[in-house]
């Protein structure tokens, strides 16, 4: 089999499984609406910098619930039977992109409800949606790894939480001011450079995923 | 080349000269700073020695995956460490330095902030490594993670403050210590005291490393 | 943002008031009295302190791997 079929068959298996049991699909969901409605209730309204930075901090934490599982809900049996039938490559992108797929929907899902529990006018909505988009696919290429490596160490989810707030950090700081540019409707070319980087790290962390995937899955 | 010991003479006689030159050579005279431009001899070569620390830490993190070879792992350890505590000397005094020209301990400012959250990351490093107990798969995974965070890093450092205004000199026009008052007097001052402390970071690695070969090696006796 | 810009103006205006003043105080008689090299001296005597240190460390572990 070669990478693109195994990915296929990889990711095939991975949706049918949240297909059937819809426990994280549905689980996360939940997560999301009530802590936009907890802090709708503990808010009411919001000044637009306050509104755009929890957002992230809901999406956030959110993401890192949904990820940290990708690699701990696995049983033994199950790595190990990965690991004779597919490359490390094809099971890291499989997991990558699933991750991307399960983040998209999640951050739309919440993208919508908050706006419509919190009213704000945002300036260029297709901008605040890219930034959203965009946001979606950092948390998931960080968070992957992140959680492949915590999941060899102990498991816990305290660590998949020190070990990626530093990493996320600087892509959130990026992902915040591309999104604040969107909420004032500023020029779009103001936005480009954040928008590159943002892609570029994307790349990098990809590109480096690939390489110490391998590493981390030879046990 | 650990155990020669002319390049810890250079690193003594380097550091010496810049007390002495630090303190006495001219400085230009520029408003706000004062005499405490020549902080700038003491608080940046900390920095360059913690990423010159952290890239070595990173290469022998990389050496130890293709090598399995376990004192590849403790140089990278200790590297970080050794990375650590420059990291937060350099926080410190910068903190001290601003507090006295920008008038905050911590000034809105990308620069610390950024170093603030790599010196979080190399925390985390060390909390990764006490999370595991079987040596082997500690020094993989902590290689796995010390290889993945040290990119990042680097667009934190070098990427990030470049796009936002910073008090710090050479980001967002503000134009850099280069361009006007770095002059070839403080340059004959600057450059031999980061290599000076370069040398330091380095040598202070080799110390602590060569005291682990040693307790490795005590623990097998017995 | 805002803050950084009020902050960058007021550095600027001091800049420009310092510039019409056409004189930047700096410790000029810590120099002028020699007082500065005490000051030199005792920094000096410091960072020797902990270069001899260290190089005693070196010393002492050389003898302890010798000894192995």
């Amino acid at each position: 089999m070669n990478l693109v079929t195994q990915i296929k068959y990889l990711l095939k298996k991975e949706i049918l499984l949240e297909w059937r049991s819809k426990y994280a699909l549905n689980g996360i969901l939940l997560y999301v609406v009530s802590t936009v409605f907890v802090c709708y209730l503990s808010f009411k309204v919001t000044p637009p910098t306050v509104w755009n930075a929890l957002f992230w901090i809901i999406l956030l934490f959110a993401a890192i619930n949904a990820i940290a599982k990708s690699f701990m809900q696995e049983s033994k049996g199950r790595l190990l039977y990965y690991y004779q039938i597919a490359s490390p490559q094809a099971i890291i992108i499989a997991k990558i992109i699933y991750n991307i797929l399960l983040m998209i929907l999640m951050a739309t899902v919440a993208l919508v409800f908050y706006s419509i529990v919190f009213t704000n006018d945002v300036g260029d909505i297709p901008l605040y949606f890219l930034a959203v988009i965009l946001g979606a696919i950092s948390f998931s290429t960080v968070f992957t790894m992140i959680s492949a490596i915590a999941s060899k160490a102990n498991n816990n989810g305290t660590l998949m939480a020190i070990l990626s707030f530093p990493v996320i950090i600087p892509l959130l700081i990026l992902i915040i001011k591309l999104s604040k540019n969107a909420m004032d409707g500023l020029d779009r070319s103001v936005s480009y450079k954040e928008i590159g980087v943002l892609c570029a790290i994307n790349a990098i962390v990809i590109v480096i995923s690939l390489l110490l995937f391998p590493y981390l899955w030879r046990d | 080349m650990m155990y020669k010991s002319w390049w810890k003479i250079l690193a003594s006689v380097l550091v010496l000269y810049t007390v002495v030159g630090g303190l006495l050579i001219n400085v230009p005279t520029l408003p706000i700073l004062h005499e405490s431009i020549r902080n700038l001899y003491f608080h940046v070569p900390m920095w360059f020695s913690m990423i010159v620390i952290y890239t070595v830490s990173v290469v022998y993190s990389i050496k130890y995956l293709n090598s399995s070879n376990e004192n590849h792992d403790l140089v990278a350890v200790e590297s970080v460490n050794v990375g650590l505590i420059f990291g937060f000397v350099g926080l410190t005094s910068g903190m001290i330095w601003a507090k006295f020209t920008w008038g905050d301990y911590w000034p809105n400012d990308p620069k610390l902030n950024s170093a603030a959250i790599a010196t979080l990351m190399y925390l985390a490093y060390v909390v990764l490594r006490s999370s595991i107990d079987e040596e082997q798969k500690r020094a993989k995974i902590s290689a796995i993670y010390n290889i993945f965070a040290y990119p990042v890093m680097v667009v934190l450092l070098f990427v990030l403050p470049r796009l936002t205004d910073s008090l710090h000199p050479g980001n967002g026009g503000n134009p850099g210590f280069g361009t006007y008052d770095l002059d070839s007097n403080m340059r004959l001052v600057f450059y031999p005291a980061v290599i000076g402390w370069i040398l330091i970071s380095v040598w202070l690695m080799t110390i602590r490393y060569r005291i682990r070969i040693l307790e490795n090696k005590n623990n097998q006796i017995n | 943002m805002k803050k950084l810009g009020s902050f960058l103006i007021m550095m600027l205006m001091s800049v420009l008031t310092f510039a019409q003043d056409g004189k930047v105080e700096m410790a000029d008689e810590l120099r002028s009295s020699g007082k500065i090299y005490v000051v030199v001296t005792v920094m000096l005597l410091l960072f020797s302190a902990f270069i001899v240190y260290l190089f005693t460390i070196d010393k002492k572990l050389k003898k302890i791997e010798k000894g192995k």
